[in-house]
């Protein structure tokens, strides 16, 4: 009990020690819990949709997805005959039944031909106004649409795009460009994620989006009261036999959710990652803390040993501290969760997806999982400053404050911490070397691991010679100040071991992502230079296919020498090895792609794989089902008749551009795949005549500017585009990084502050003798930089390591080119110094602010 | 009002007046009201350049205040301290601690070295933080004469009590400061390393010509000054000249018992 007493004591007492450390348990918390709430809520929001939004039982045409996704490689939707619904109609227990068309095959634009799809990756759909999309959506100005030229937009869009009754729109699908008026508005009475949705009446939808009437893609199916949907499915499929899709409203949810839980949980697997690694972070700075507290109490402690404690005893009270801060944080942390999922709310609802606070799902789970979370990682940092306290001697009492050195336990350590990083080493040697893949990856992640914590080992004897080395280079301008700096650093390795390490794993990261990710765009460019041998490509930065009325606006500019179609479709294969190979990549297009990306043959000529019946292979592909030139496969095209194709050419599996295609010419895909089932083009490619490039380029673009979805590039803007792509994915994750290395700032910053208490009369007598408050202050920074230039010299290094090692693995997949981004290195590096002085600002004015005669007579 | 303005004897180390410093109607008080203390009550005081002077007086007397006032680590209530010519009440923090880096040295009753910098550095530092270079043939000698020439790389740690103390004499000397002021220096050291502390002081008076002002409550260390001022319920009561351990001792009885009968 009266452990508890003094340990409770002593929290109350230190509070504005622990401050820094409550902080960060905060904020790790905080991530896992916001991260929770966040997600929960999402699932929730799309879960009522989807509930709102399915109708009892939902027939669809067979090729559709369960989710009642309807793109289609020929850009229209899989379509029913009408006469199903008269059918649904006869069955049993069918209160009432409405045959719809929609497509998310299109893209609409306004009479600017200004693209209204949403940004966010979220859908645009036009479909056909019907009963079960008025159970969801109210029409709030105008009316409904009726005939040819009217269309009704949702509210979000006409908000988002200022659209007003009358307006023209322009919807483009694969059938053609249509044109009609808005005629209504309606808005959504569920929350709405962030689709843009357009409604045409029943017979223009099935002209606009299939390209003829009488035909439909799905029938929503009302039950008559006391039939459930299971037994209406049944009753539908045996009145329309095989050859449909019939689907409860908990089976078509069901499948959305599924489809869009995939995301979600790569998503929270992610954020997870990163909050993981900010408690890793935090780990140091609560060692750190209690590592100073036990050190500052020692004669304290002493004391209470002299007196009659047992270690246990100690050692305990110091866990129960622990415990407390744990749970002070954790409940913090816990609240500014459930907070920041709200902020994360309003920021997607800014970026159009607008989710309701109403929907926020706090599950029981996850205040428990922040607060254990929380509470265990807090005690078992705490673990080793614990059982140091406890190792303190009565005798302890009597001496003066300061424990000395434990020499024996820094042998061990850096042998422990040599053996680690050297086998780190070795792993990451291992991993450059191999020829596997495979075999790689595993090595890289033990050599990551093992580097890691050997740095980590390691850190305090590090510290020793790169401080020093640190000091020598830039701490010496600043003279005595910047040599007591130095010393100040020096004096206790661990500590500034372990503060530097907490900056040393967010900068790792850092540093081997921005390896990788410029060796990428790197050795990217540098096979689009040597292989790519066209002027433009066309494509839809939103994954919509190329309709025709495109592809011919395309050839019909002038100035160009050709144009390359590029189609891709699937088949099941059949290989001379005897093996099947069920819904398999086909790429096919135009002879000419021979030439517009000449990649690398080792067997036979790649322009042969053009010519009728004939088709190439990769070499990796090649060797595990035993093909060689003149090889036979048997493809069964889906949705056509089946070819025996030769295989004419066998490319190199060593590109990034096309990495693992099989080539066969679009005129072939044509003899097997009915016209009407032909997909549409991924990609167009144009070459331009000598000299007229400039004047192509710019034609191609008005060309297609009645086609927004569509984006012309050359090769420059190519590799902007993928460099920028690039840049855009690591800006994500070094944003999530932050966390991490704010976390580590708190450490830098929590460290400095506990030091200076601790050496309050030191300050005071340097105070007295005559050092000013601005040296004062000038050298609590540069012992800061010292020690965020450590942890950022050790960070880099250890990335440039794992990118490195990354670059050499990845080669086997294409990846030839290792480039050091020396520019955002150095930033880094910069930026850590001016880290470490922002992270001094408080302890230096707190030190400044010092009384001198208390800081002499402070015990 | 009290008083304890004297005319030197000799003149010191060439400076240019024969005072060093002096205190003129120095009033030191705490806290208002009811909870006023007065630790300092309109103190006049002349230091004497080139003489050993020590402050005395029972715990309370305010001589330590007396000394950080002096010394311009505290400020007054009201009144002025003088440094040779220089005002030093209403400097600024930054212009005191030129003062204190560039014209005083201090001995503290314990805590007086950086841990992190050896015996040498140590002593040099005053001097470092102010970006002037030692003296090198002073510092010899200085070094020389609390004789730590052999101990000089040593850390604080490596270092006895008496030695410590000794480096923080060697450190207050090696500056050449036109005034120290110890504060119980030998508070912490037993009586033959205090013994030898207080000699290194003596001699730095008489050969190195050294203005000190020590604070202290021990007879025997008070001993080894020029003069000792008296200090009681924030005045000066008395002083003596030439004082010897047992004089001192027989002074003290004599104030503790008016004290009491009063």
């Amino acid at each position: 009990m009266t452990v508890l007493k003094t340990s409770m004591r002593n929290f109350f007492a230190h509070k504005g020690r622990m401050a820094l450390s409550a902080i960060a348990v905060l904020l790790s918390v905080a991530f896992v819990c916001g991260t929770l709430v966040f997600t929960d809520t999402m699932n929730t929001t799309f879960d009522k949709l989807f509930q709102a939004t399915s109708s009892d039982v939902t027939v669809s045409a067979k090729g559709a997805s369960d989710s009642g996704e309807t793109t289609s490689d020929n850009g229209r939707p899989p379509v029913m005959p009408a006469s199903v619904l008269a059918e649904v109609r006869g069955a049993q227990g069918v209160k009432s039944a409405e045959g719809t068309v929609f497509s998310t095959s299109v893209t609409v634009v306004d009479d600017k031909k200004d693209n209204l799809s949403p940004s966010s990756g979220a859908p645009t759909i036009v479909g056909s106004w019907n009963g079960n999309d008025a159970r969801t959506m109210k029409i709030t100005s105008g009316t409904a649409p009726k005939g040819t030229d009217q269309v009704m937009v949702d509210a979000d869009t006409a908000d988002k795009h200022h659209l007003e009754l009358g307006d023209e729109l322009g919807v483009i699908s694969a059938v053609g460009t249509h044109h009609a008026k808005i005629s209504g508005i309606a808005d959504f009475q569920v929350t709405n994620p962030g689709a843009a949705i357009f409604y045409l009446d029943t017979k223009t939808a099935q002209q606009t989006l299939v390209g003829r009437t009488g035909v439909y893609t799905n029938v929503n199916v009302t039950a008559a009261s006391g039939v459930s949907d299971p037994q209406l499915k049944q009753n539908v499929r045996a009145a329309l036999g095989a050859g449909y899709k019939v689907q409860t409203a908990k089976e078509t949810a069901d499948a959305n959710q599924k489809d869009v839980e995939g995301f979600m949980n790569v998503m929270k697997y992610a954020m997870l990652g990163f909050a993981g690694i900010a408690f890793l972070v935090g780990i140091f700075l609560i060692i750190n803390t209690f590592s100073m507290l036990v050190a500052q109490r020692t004669r304290e402690i002493g004391l209470m040993r002299a007196i009659g404690s047992s270690r246990k005893q100690v050692n305990r009270s110091v866990l129960v501290e622990a415990t407390l801060l744990g749970v002070f944080g954790s409940v913090l942390g816990v609240g500014a969760g459930v907070g920041l999922a709200v902020g994360l709310m309003k920021l997607m609802g800014k970026m159009g997806m607008h989710l309701s606070t109403s929907d926020l799902t706090v599950a029981w789970s996850t205040p428990v999982v922040g607060l254990l979370l929380g509470v265990v990682v807090t005690v078992l940092a705490a673990y080793l400053p614990a059982r140091r306290a406890g190792k303190v001697s009565p005798m302890a009492a009597l001496r003066d404050a300061g424990a000395p050195a434990d020499a024996k336990a820094g042998r061990i350590r850096a042998l422990v911490g040599v053996v680690l990083t050297g086998a780190g080493g070795y792993c990451l040697y291992l991993a450059a070397g191999v020829d596997k893949a495979k075999d790689g990856s595993l090595w890289l992640g033990l050599g990551v691991v093992l580097s890691l914590i050997g740095f980590v080992v390691i850190g305090p004897l590090l510290a020793g010679g790169v401080v020093r080395v640190l000091g020598a280079v830039i701490l010496r301008v600043f003279g005595p100040v910047g040599r007591m700096a130095e010393r100040n650093a020096l004096r206790n390795p661990r500590r500034t071991g372990a503060t530097g390490a907490a900056l040393m794993i967010g900068l790792a990261l850092v540093a081997c992502l921005s390896v990788v990710g410029s060796s990428m765009v790197a050795s990217a460019t540098d096979q689009l230079d040597k292989t790519v041998g066209t002027d433009f490509i066309v494509q839809s930065d939103s994954g919509q296919l190329i309709t025709p009325q495109a592809v011919k606006a395309v050839k019909d500019t002038p100035g160009l020498e050709r144009v390359t179609e590029y189609k891709t479709y699937e088949g099941d294969y059949t290989t001379p090895d005897g093996k099947t190979l069920k819904d398999t990549d086909i790429t096919a297009a135009d002879p000419s792609y021979a030439t517009d990306l000449r990649t690398k043959t080792v067997a036979g000529n790649l322009k042969d794989a053009y010519l009728p019946n004939s088709m190439s292979v990769h070499e990796k592909f090649a060797k595990a089902h035993g093909i060689h030139l003149g090889s036979k496969i048997r493809i069964a095209f889906k949705d056509g008749a089946t070819a025996n194709l030769t295989v004419r050419a066998i490319t190199s599996s060593d590109v990034v551009i096309d990495a693992g295609a099989k080539y066969i010419s679009i005129a072939t895909l044509a003899t097997y795949v009915p016209a009407d089932k032909m997909p549409l083009d991924d990609l167009v490619f144009a070459t331009a005549k000598d000299g007229q490039q400039d004047a192509a380029y710019t034609s191609l673009k008005s060309a297609l500017h009645d086609y927004p979805q569509y984006k012309v590039r050359d090769q420059t803007d190519y590799k902007q585009a993928l460099k920028d792509q690039i840049g855009q994915l690591l800006n994500m994750i070094y944003g999530l990084l932050a966390l991490a290395i704010i976390v580590a700032i708190l450490g830098v910053v929590n460290t400095l502050a506990l030091s200076v208490v601790e050496r309050t009369r030191e300050i005071g007598l340097m105070r007295a003798i005559g050092l000013s408050r601005r040296q004062l202050r000038r050298m609590i920074r540069m012992e800061s930089v010292v020690i965020a230039l450590f942890g950022a010299l050790l960070g880099l290094g250890l990335g440039m390591g794992w990118g490195a090692t990354a670059q050499k693995l990845l080669a086997l997949e294409g990846l030839k080119v290792l480039e050091i981004p020396w520019p955002t290195l150095i930033t880094v590096f910069l930026g850590s110094a001016l880290v470490g002085l922002v992270a001094a600002l408080i302890p230096a004015f707190r030190a400044g602010r010092m009384n001198v005669l208390n800081a002499i007579a402070t015990e | 009002m009290t008083s304890a303005v004297t005319i030197p004897r000799h003149g010191g180390t060439g400076g240019r007046t024969a005072v060093a410093a002096r205190a003129r109607q120095v009033v030191k008080a705490y806290g208002s009201g009811e909870t006023r203390v007065v630790a300092l009550d309109h103190v006049d005081v002349d230091i004497a350049r080139g003489q050993f002077t020590a402050i005395m007086g029972p715990s309370g007397s305010g001589k330590s205040t007396l000394m950080h006032c002096l010394a311009g680590l505290d400020t007054v209530t009201s009144g002025q301290i003088y440094l040779d010519e220089t005002e030093i009440t209403g400097l600024n923090d930054k212009k005191l601690t030129q003062l204190r880096r560039d014209r005083i040295g201090f001995i503290f009753q314990a805590f007086n070295l950086l841990p992190t910098l050896n015996a040498l550095e140590n002593i040099t530092l005053p001097m470092d933080i102010a970006g002037r270079k030692p003296d090198k043939q002073w510092l010899a000698r200085v070094v020389d004469t609390v004789g730590l020439s052999d101990r000089l790389r040593h850390r604080p740690t490596q270092l006895s009590g008496g030695q410590q103390q000794r480096v923080a004499v060697a450190r207050a000397l090696a500056a050449r400061p036109e005034i120290i002021f110890g504060d119980e220096p030998t508070g912490n050291l037993d009586s033959r390393a205090g013994a030898e502390v207080l000699g290194f002081l003596r001699r730095s008076v008489d050969e190195l010509g050294q203005t000190i002002v020590m604070v202290t409550h021990d007879p025997v260390a008070a001993s080894y000054a020029d003069r000792v001022l008296y200090l009681a319920d924030g005045r000066i009561v008395d002083e003596m000249y030439k004082p010897t351990a047992d004089a001192v001792l027989d002074r003290m009885k004599d104030f503790d018992a008016r004290g009491r009968t009063s």
